[in-house]
């Protein structure tokens, strides 16, 4: 699905992924934890293609295709989805009309018909339902006034009727409460396939209690420092990082 | 009467022929000796700080043409109305008016030119050169079942009107103004626009210009409001090479609300000028102003928004703001919002912001697979579209979207 090769980064000047590596094949969930400042928000930023940051080094394979070489927006349509931190509010732009452009670009991309309004609207009703999002927020303008919640609650809608190949979901369990968190979390679950992919950006193992990882990795300033089954999470937790720096 | 001033102005008012309207011989004095020491303003008088008249200055008009009525009527924008046509020197009027709507061409009417005034040198020019103009009446009570539509078509020629409205107490209308010019056209147009409005009427104004290149469009609004009076004036610029609105309301009567918008699309070397004044003379009263604008290319826009709330103007809500969205490093703009307050139980706001789009929106867009430029269209009509919801006849929204359609290639 995704390699990532050697990957180095920089945002003015300064280097913040020094040499990452990761694979994720199709089926699978892969966690990546670590302190703050590692990197973690960053590798999303850059799968997504944000402009900010400078490659100066590495590569990344995306279902074959060179993904440092795509527009942002070529990207997306390849199927890679990048689920924000902090979801951005857009005053004026309703959140329908929206996703409704976002997916027949997507589709014109790959030479399909634009979806009817008849078909685009049944979507909007199975997939919102799925995380329990108001048929009047998905309605609204994007994020605008929506809570913390909503926000989360609306990016894995943005995600369900994207149907992206690769979900990058970077810390969305930060500002959640528990139920919250449980909703996030099923409607990640729900989405889950054979065929596509997540990589779970996060600074605590609790959302790894509901979105059960293959894989969890630690990301420790700017490289994958160490990876193991989902147990390593539970074992971050009582201990935090600093075994880990120190058996650097 | 003979006029006599200097150079610049001496050589623009060439041709022209002093007014036969019946304005007050004492205002046509004035109006005489506030150009007598005046030229053609430059940069350095305040209200022409970021107008270059110079173009206007020099500019030969085309000679002046006028147009047939199915030409004319070709420039309409409301198909079911009441609706004048202007063109140059000839007016066509409705037949078949309600009772309670009269429209007549001003010389009919000795009113319209009481409160006449002027504030600058074209404002002056209007007074002792206008040629024509209309003059509109709505009863007392009467709700206009149909919009009135003016459609001012500059065909060449530099031509001066004066439009007169008065509307009675606790009538309704909306009133569409339509400015518009033909292609290959040098022409200078002032027009000034008088609305009395009387206790409790409530008059929606939109006015939609979309002149050509080579036209110069002056535009003076003067509205006064009675008690509860509820008064809209919507300005859209669609086009026009040079466009200079100056819109004034003064607010008399308590309890009346005024809403105050406009919105400007410019590219290319367009100017586009918005000035102003809501005056706050009593108390209880509110006001809301909003202008938006986005400048693409070399386009320059101005706006310059005062709001005055005077001793007795106690309990006066004034809100504005004007927000403008650049679109090129060659664009700009120039925004002056200016709030005098001499009462002291008020609530008033102002805000003035200009800038690109943001960042943080254009790559959530993107990132969610629409196209830089689809994600700068959604967001560029986003802004403006809190402007636009003031528009709700469908066949102007219609109009003004086609035109940013054609003119932008944004989609509605």
């Amino acid at each position: 699905m995704i390699k990532i090769e050697n990957l180095h980064a920089s945002i003015n000047g300064k280097e913040i992924l020094k040499g990452l590596d990761l694979e994720v094949k199709a089926g699978e969930v892969h966690a990546i934890m670590g302190p703050n400042g590692a990197g973690k928000s960053t590798l999303a930023a850059v799968l997504a293609g944000r402009e900010d940051y400078e490659i100066t080094a590495g590569s990344v394979t995306f279902l074959g295709k060179d993904l440092l070489d795509l527009p942002t927006e070529d990207r997306a349509r390849e199927g890679l989805f990048l689920a924000f931190q902090y979801p951005v509010e857009i005053p004026g732009v309703s959140n329908v009309n929206f996703l409704r452009t976002a997916l027949n670009e997507k589709r014109a991309y790959h030479n399909q018909e634009p979806i009817s309004a008849k078909d685009f609207m049944a979507l909007v009703r199975e997939k919102s339902a799925l995380v329990e999002l108001d048929a009047k927020l998905a309605s609204r303008a994007v994020n605008e006034g929506f809570s913390g919640g909503e926000k989360k609650r609306n990016e894995i809608f943005q995600m369900a009727m994207l149907d992206p190949k690769l979900a990058v979901l970077d810390e969305t369990d930060s500002g959640l409460d528990i139920d919250a968190l449980r909703i996030v979390s099923q409607g990640v679950n729900a989405l889950k396939s054979p065929e596509n992919a997540s990589i779970v950006i996060t600074h605590y193992q609790r959302l790894l209690d509901y979105i059960i990882p293959d894989v969890v990795h630690v990301l420790y300033d700017g490289k994958i420092v160490k990876s193991g089954p989902k147990e390593l999470a539970l074992e971050l937790e009582e201990r935090g990082y600093d075994w880990i720096k120190e058996s650097l | 009467m003979e006029t006599i001033v200097s150079n610049k102005l001496q050589q623009f008012v060439v041709g022209l022929d002093p007014t036969q309207l019946p304005v007050p011989h004492t205002l046509q004095l004035m109006a005489q000796n506030h150009l007598l020491a005046k030229d053609f303003p430059t940069t350095k008088s305040e209200r022409f700080k970021y107008t270059r008249l110079a173009k206007l200055a020099n500019a030969q008009m085309s000679n002046s043409l006028l147009l047939e009525k199915g030409q004319l009527s070709q420039h309409k924008i409301l198909t079911d109305a009441y609706t004048v046509y202007i063109n140059n020197k000839q007016i066509i009027l409705p037949t078949d008016l309600p009772s309670g709507l009269q429209i007549k061409l001003n010389t009919e009417d000795p009113d319209a030119f009481h409160e006449a005034s002027f504030y600058d040198v074209f404002g002056a020019l209007n007074i002792l050169y206008a040629q024509n103009g209309i003059s509109i009446r709505v009863a007392n009570n009467c709700t206009l079942d149909k919009p009135i539509q003016i459609v001012q078509v500059n065909s060449g020629g530099k031509y001066f009107y004066r439009h007169h409205f008065n509307f009675g107490e606790n009538a309704e209308a909306a009133v569409y103004i339509v400015t518009k010019s033909t292609i290959d056209s040098n022409s200078f147009a002032h027009t000034h626009f008088q609305y009395d409005i009387a206790q409790s009427a409530r008059i929606k104004v939109y006015k939609i210009q979309d002149c050509c290149a080579g036209h110069f469009d002056f535009h003076e609004d003067r509205a006064i409001q009675n008690a509860t009076s509820h008064f809209e004036i919507n300005t859209l610029t669609l086009d026009g090479s040079f466009v200079r609105n100056d819109t004034m309301v003064a607010v008399k009567g308590e309890h009346a609300q005024t809403y105050l918008n406009g919105a400007y699309w410019l590219k290319e070397e367009q100017h586009v000028a918005n000035y102003t004044t809501i005056d706050h003379q009593v108390a209880h009263c509110e006001s809301f102003e909003t202008y938006k604008g986005v400048a693409a290319d070399r386009s320059t826009a101005v706006f310059n928004g005062k709001v005055f709330v005077r001793k007795d103007a106690q309990k006066t809500n004034a809100y504005q703001s004007n927000s403008n969205v650049l679109l090129s490093d060659n664009a700009s703009v120039n925004s002056k919002p200016e709030l005098e307050i001499y009462a002291d139980d008020v609530k008033c706001s102002h805000g003035s912001t200009t800038g690109q789009l943001d960042e943080n929106a254009l790559f959530y867009l993107r990132a969610r697979g629409l196209s830089a430029a689809t994600a700068k269209t959604l967001l560029l009509q986003a802004f403006m579209e809190d402007v636009l919801t003031y528009v709700k006849q469908d066949e102007a929204l219609a109009y003004v979207h086609q035109r940013i359609a054609d003119r932008f290639s944004w989609k509605y």
